[in-house]
């Protein structure tokens, strides 16, 4: 009976309560349409950092992150070798590659330049990161290369060299000596990420580990996760490995920067979601209100006839409810077709790249919203909505129903 | 109180504040109705019939005295009680019919039985039997607003009786009627009265309300003055 005389009451006033509708769709589509732009560029943001080069965990020597040295090595030690086949046949990790890199002064014809020196195993890297695909110029290594390297295009510039070049790398090998080789330059990356394109000279691993008298010894082990599982393996692995030996790190410990303005960014959409609730609780308040006000007389009567102000107050807050719920829908219908839509044809950003590329940002944003943020933000609405039957509620309550009969 | 006995208002008052002074709008009033009677108060607006009506509806509660009806101290009833009260005991017939807008003859006629928790189908079987009595066949699914004052105010005689209350309450019911129609509402409620046997309490100053009464009781300035077996 609620339901439908709640129903037949906005049916009575549909223009007053279409417009009430359209304004609730209006409001929510657009929050579900900011939050896919939103999580598009955070997600891109988190996927490339852990894509490109970062990976979603590195396991290190412990205290190799925060003071990193060749002595702070990692052999491939039962202990070791037990926990990452345990990872990785827990089926979470999607691809997993060990690393060697130390610092050197890298040497052009005529200027020298200080770069990280890495090393890379080729085929594990092309299972576990996207680097080779940032290569602008020339290629990326291939198995069995020899003494090739991969330098970041700033980097290349300020040395001076390009491709068929001859790049030499002075450093230090594990017992302290001078270690010093001819790399020669088969491809230039282009990031867009200043670390990246300033800073790095990539080495096949074998090479390095015999120019370091590394062999068999690592710096890092990188593992490339899908976001759902990063935490759950993090803990596997932790508690695999003794944590006076290893450190086990996930992305956003080693860059807790983009995390935090990540969070910081969801905080401000937070406070702009509340702006956009407390306007839709007022739509609806209004016209809930005034359906109310107008059918005053009628509360009398049906108060008079018996009908409990429990009742009365229930068919308030369904007509609400109604009006919310309906604005959800069509704003859920609008607001998913906007994402989906630009999901597929993505924004283009290009003209803002010079900024955006160093945060790791692609040129063309595809919107994807997270469900949490989808069902938060419905479910905020139709809570506002629900809240907004407060005042008529409250109205109802007090009315006495001989007055209310007489009410004109 | 007797076994024939349905209501009993005893010395009761109803005071407005105007300004300092407070104006009485029932001045201790003495009041019975037995069961099947079918009464007619009358009076000038002002008179306190109204006010006597919704204090026996238990819509407004006295300043002063005692309300019994059918055996139950009525005044010592919570709000929700005396709701509950209503819906089970008392009909109520408006001046201004009061129908729910949105709902069709037959379902603001079967509303009170819905509010009672009765099934749909019995409810509505019921609707379309008073409908019938009020001579309103055929039109179970016009909307208030598809029905002339007449045929709204059968409804509303329909809504009052089909919940078979104690007690009728009918507050100026032909004073938005023409004559003709009046006269009709009269002698259907009258009709019913004799048949079913319902005890009928009605506020006007209609001189065919009155015709129409077994008991004619007139007020003035909030107190009864004379009561006429008719």
């Amino acid at each position: 009976m609620i339901l439908s005389l709640a129903w037949r009451n906005i049916a009575r006033s549909w223009q007053r309560s279409l417009v009430t509708v359209a304004a609730v769709a209006t409001g929510l589509s657009a929050l579900i349409f900011l939050w896919g732009f939103n999580d598009g560029v955070h997600n891109t943001m988190m996927r490339n950092l852990q894509q490109v080069i970062v990976g979603s965990i590195q396991i290190h020597h412990t205290d190799f992150f925060k003071k990193p040295s060749l002595s702070r090595h990692m052999k491939q030690t039962p202990e070791l070798m037990k926990a990452l086949s345990k990872a990785q046949h827990s089926g979470q990790v999607k691809g997993l590659s060990c690393r060697l890199d130390s610092f050197a002064l890298a040497a052009g014809d005529d200027v020298s330049e200080g770069l990280v020196l890495l090393g890379m195993d080729t085929k594990a890297e092309a299972q576990t990161t996207r680097i080779a695909e940032k290569v602008d110029q020339g290629r990326f290594l291939q198995a069995d290369d020899g003494a090739v390297c991969v330098l970041g295009a700033t980097a290349a510039r300020n040395l001076g060299v390009s491709l068929g070049d001859d790049v030499i790398f002075l450093t230090q090998d594990r017992f302290g000596a001078l270690a010093a080789d001819k790399f020669k330059l088969i491809g230039i990356i282009s990031s867009g990420e200043m670390g990246i394109d300033r800073g790095l000279a990539i080495v096949p691993l074998d090479v390095l580990q015999t120019m370091l008298e590394m062999q068999g010894r690592y710096t890092r082990v990188v593992l490339q996760i899908a976001p759902e599982h990063l935490e759950s393996v993090t803990t596997s692995l932790r508690s695999s490995l003794n944590h006076k030996d290893y450190e086990v790190l996930r992305w956003y410990d080693m860059y807790p920067m983009m995390k935090q303005w990540v969070d910081l960014e969801n905080a401000f959409y937070y406070i702009f979601l509340g702006v956009v609730l407390l306007i839709v609780a007022a739509g609806i308040m209004n016209t809930v209100l005034m359906s109310m006000l107008e059918r005053v007389r009628e509360f009398g009567v049906m108060m008079a006839l018996g009908c409990s102000r429990r009742v009365l107050a229930g068919m308030v807050i369904v007509e609400s409810m109604i009006l919310g719920a309906l604005g959800v829908l069509f704003g859920l219908f609008v607001g998913l077709t906007l994402v989906a839509w630009f999901h597929g044809v993505g924004i283009d950003l290009s003209a803002q790249m010079d900024t955006v590329a160093r945060f790791y940002v692609d040129p063309i944003v595809y919107t994807e919203i997270d469900a949490n943020h989808l069902w938060q933000t419905a479910g905020s609405v139709m809570a506002a909505a629900i809240v907004a039957a407060f005042v008529p509620i409250w109205r109802v309550a007090k009315l006495q129903p001989v007055e209310a009969i007489h009410h004109v | 109180m007797s076994d024939d006995m349905l209501l009993q208002a005893t010395d009761v008052c109803k005071y407005y504040h105007s300004g300092d002074s407070d104006m009485a709008a029932l001045d201790h009033v003495d009041f019975q109705l037995k069961k099947g009677d079918f009464t007619v108060l009358s009076g000038r607006s002002g008179s306190g019939k109204t006010t006597l009506l919704n204090m026996i509806g238990l819509l407004d509660t006295p300043d002063v005295g005692s309300l019994d009806i059918a055996g139950e101290d009525v005044l010592a009833l919570s709000a929700a009680k005396r709701a509950d009260f209503r819906l089970q005991r008392i009909g109520f017939v408006f001046q201004a019919y009061n129908l729910i807008r949105v709902l069709s003859a037959r379902e603001n006629v079967a509303y009170v039985l819905q509010l009672r928790g009765m099934a749909k189908k019995e409810r509505l079987d019921i609707a379309d039997h008073w409908l019938s009595e009020v001579g309103l066949k055929g039109l179970e699914h016009r909307r208030p607003d598809q029905l002339s004052g007449g045929q709204q105010q059968r409804v509303a005689v329909a809504r009052a009786l089909a919940s078979q209350p104690v007690l009728v309450l009918a507050d100026e019911p032909t004073a938005n009627l023409d004559s003709q129609h009046g006269e009709s509402l009269m002698n259907l409620m009258r009709d019913l009265n004799e048949r079913c046997g319902m005890t009928f309490l009605i506020a006007s100053h209609d001189p065919v309300a009155m015709a129409a009464a077994k008991q004619c009781v007139h007020m003035e300035d909030g107190n009864i003055v004379s009561s006429d077996i008719v």
